[in-house]
């Protein structure tokens, strides 16, 4: 991990250019470890993505132990495919729950059960090698009652708990630069003209199974999260008369 | 006494001071016995801890044998140049008067120039600025006083500055050694060290000018000067964690949002009060440090990033200032945690904080500054407020002469219950020079 810091900074011709920073390890030929060894440094690949549960209130077919049926899932703010990022996702659930370690290898990251209680569920996200060899963990409560106690719970409208975050990776290598510099699902730094990567052979898309949620079945409940909004409100406030005190005095 | 202590001798001393490295300090008590009692007592008291003249000198009679009277005679001085006599008290032992040149005599020195010959300087020597005339004064006046220059400079004929008197001395002489002795010789030789003589003139006009600033240039410079190395320093603290020297991408990843902190952070800070200025440069520095701790991390989630950026912010502030912080937010109509944090919403977010905690800061202060103020009024002889604070309400500049009187009055401030509350405000707001006027006034009818 060190030799990664270590570094001469020397630019390699052919591809880098002037003000750009590579670190070249000290080490290793191997075309594969280089790929691995060589970060783009003071950039950021951000992943946005949002997690959370939707539970739904069986009604009729509920009894004391299985009163409601929810969903947990991982997936892409904009409903994409994760899978080119994330490796797998391991959910824990309660104890109480048979084989409470659930692990998913595959897109989309979710998990459907059946249950009466809310408990905090562990979601730790594991990323491929040439991403990150750490994983990641979140933290979601699982919400089974509205909020609104009042009159008998509709079986119809779920109660959705959604929170967006962005993952972010410092100083990405450039193998993961170069295999999601045209994912969708990735936020990816603007390089300077000339810096060429050249991506990987593109995989047979019609082999590998969607992985994205566009079409998922709960996607109408999916919430809106609009970053607009957000910098409107926060624009608004910067510019309050109050606020411009402080540059008066 | 301390002194022997520090010196590791032993205590009971002894009674005749032996050679002079071995004898110890006195104490103040005890006179040494070599000189009297009120010599010893003219140096105050203590011995010197290595006496200057050895005391076992001063009570030596000269030997018996030898007869001493003292004589007025005349001397010459080889120094001088004519054949004046003088007289002078001399020691004449055994009637033989001392031989032997004047005593002072061999401290007539003088510096050394080099003389030239014609051949020489049509050789060597000649110079476009400088007529040989012009060189031969030069050096007679050079040897004539010795190289003052300064002296040299104000005999010479036509007006030259010191620098270029020096110049051409130096320059000549360089060339003259090197022309008449092989290279290899003179490379001890002290001329032949460069005169730089456009450094010289830029030294000490210089020189001359940091000498000549008035009490208000030098503060203002300190201040300059302080406020450069405030920036240089946080600057240095965000470029820590970089670790590389090729400069950065222009667009992309954290860097850009620390830049654009940095950028913001430094222009309004011209604008703001200096202790407004200290807040901002330490806020850098903590925003640098977060980032590279956060760098340490492989993956971290945004809103993890933007908690720490918070806590890095508000490090300085108490709990109280926090909540009045987020409480001011909620005002706003802004989420305490950003439903949506994508990186501008983060960094915005961010700012207003800053923002927040800034103006609520001043807001702080403006009330200390405040309290001082209406504390001044009620006991005049108190400390004048440090800084004035401009008051931000342009209606209150009623002018302060009728104060004045209005305190002479009466001492105790009495009128002060009766003024209105906004006024009072006013009269702290201006400067503490006018309100030392009432002071004055009282301290010279008493």
């Amino acid at each position: 991990m060190s030799a990664r810091k270590q570094g001469d900074g020397q630019p390699e011709d052919g591809g880098a250019t002037a003000g750009k920073r590579l670190k070249i390890a000290k080490f290793s030929e191997d075309p594969e470890k280089k790929g691995l060894s060589r970060r783009l440094k003071d950039a950021e690949i951000s992943l946005p993505i949002v997690y959370g549960t939707i539970a739904f209130y069986l009604g009729r077919k509920a009894s004391e132990s299985q009163s409601h049926k929810w969903t947990v899932y991982v997936r892409g703010a904009t409903n994409e495919d994760l899978s080119a990022v994330i490796k797998r996702v391991v959910f824990q659930l309660h104890p109480s729950f048979n084989n409470p370690t659930r692990v998913m290898e595959a897109p989309p990251f979710e998990l459907s059960e059946c249950g009466w209680g809310e408990f905090e569920i562990a979601i730790s996200l594991f990323f491929h090698p040439d991403v990150c060899d750490k994983q990641l963990d979140l933290y979601h409560h699982l919400k089974l009652y509205p909020e609104d106690e009042s009159g008998p719970q509709s079986t119809k409208k779920p109660v959705v708990v959604e929170s967006y975050d962005e993952i972010v990776f410092p100083d990405p290598s450039e193998a993961f630069y170069a295999r999601v510099q045209n994912n969708p699902a990735v936020i990816v730094p603007r390089m300077p003209a000339g810096f060429n990567i050249s991506a990987p052979a593109p995989e047979n898309t019609s082999e590998r199974e969607r992985g994205d949620t566009k079409d998922h079945p709960l996607s109408q409940w999916f919430m809106n999260f609009s970053e607009a909004d957000e910098l409107l409100k926060l624009a608004a406030a910067r510019q309050q008369p109050f606020m411009e005190m402080i540059y008066e005095n | 006494m301390d002194a022997k202590d520090i010196l590791g001798l032993p205590k009971n001393q002894l009674p005749i001071p032996q050679e002079k490295k071995s004898r110890p300090p006195k104490e103040p008590q005890r006179k040494p016995d070599g000189i009297s009692r009120e010599v010893y007592a003219l140096t105050g008291g203590l011995a010197p801890l290595m006496p200057s003249v050895d005391v076992s000198q001063l009570k030596r009679r000269p030997p018996s044998d030898e007869k001493v009277t003292w004589q007025w005679l005349p001397f010459t001085n080889s120094a001088r140049k004519d054949d004046l006599q003088l007289f002078h008290w001399v020691r004449v032992v055994n009637g033989v008067p001392p031989t032997g040149d004047y005593a002072f005599a061999k401290y007539n020195k003088s510096a050394n120039i080099i003389k030239y010959t014609d051949e020489e300087y049509e050789k060597y020597l000649t110079d476009p600025a400088w007529t040989k005339e012009e060189t031969d004064q030069l050096f007679d006046l050079c040897e004539r006083f010795d190289l003052r220059f300064i002296v040299i400079a104000d005999r010479f004929p036509s007006s030259r500055t010191v620098e270029e008197l020096k110049d051409r001395y130096y320059s000549v002489s360089r060339a003259l050694l090197s022309a008449r002795a092989p290279p290899a010789d003179i490379t001890g030789h002290p001329l032949v060290k460069p005169y730089n003589i456009s450094q010289e003139v830029e030294r000490k006009r210089a020189l001359s000018m940091v000498l000549s600033q008035t009490k208000q240039q030098e503060r203002k410079d300190t201040e300059v000067l302080a406020e450069a190395k405030r920036i240089t320093e946080s600057r240095m603290a965000a470029k820590g964690p970089e670790e590389s020297e090729l400069p950065a991408v222009a667009n992309i990843g954290p860097d850009n949002s620390q830049r654009a902190i940095t950028g913001d952070a430094v222009t309004p800070s011209t604008a703001m009060p200096s202790s407004a200025i200290a807040a901002s440069s330490t806020l850098m520095a903590d925003n640098a440090s977060t980032l590279a701790s956060l760098r340490m991390l492989r993956v971290y989630l945004r809103t993890y990033a933007l908690d720490q950026m918070v806590q890095a912010a508000s490090a300085s502030a108490g709990l109280r200032t926090i909540k009045r912080v987020e409480q001011t937010l909620q005002e706003l109509g802004v989420n305490l945690k950003p439903k949506v944090p994508t990186k501008a919403v983060c960094a915005e977010h961010l700012e207003l904080r800053k923002e927040i905690l800034t103006l609520l800061n001043l807001q702080k202060q403006l009330q200390y500054k405040e309290a001082e103020g209406t504390s001044f009024q009620d006991s005049p002889y108190s400390e004048t407020p440090g800084t004035p604070k401009r008051a931000p309400r342009g209606d209150q500049d009623r002018p302060f002469m009728p104060d004045p009187l209005g305190f002479g009055g009466d001492r105790f401030g009495k009128r002060d219950q009766k003024r209105k509350a906004p006024g009072r405000t006013s009269e702290a707001a201006q400067s503490p020079s006018q309100s030392k006027r009432p002071r004055k006034m009282k301290a010279s009818d008493i």
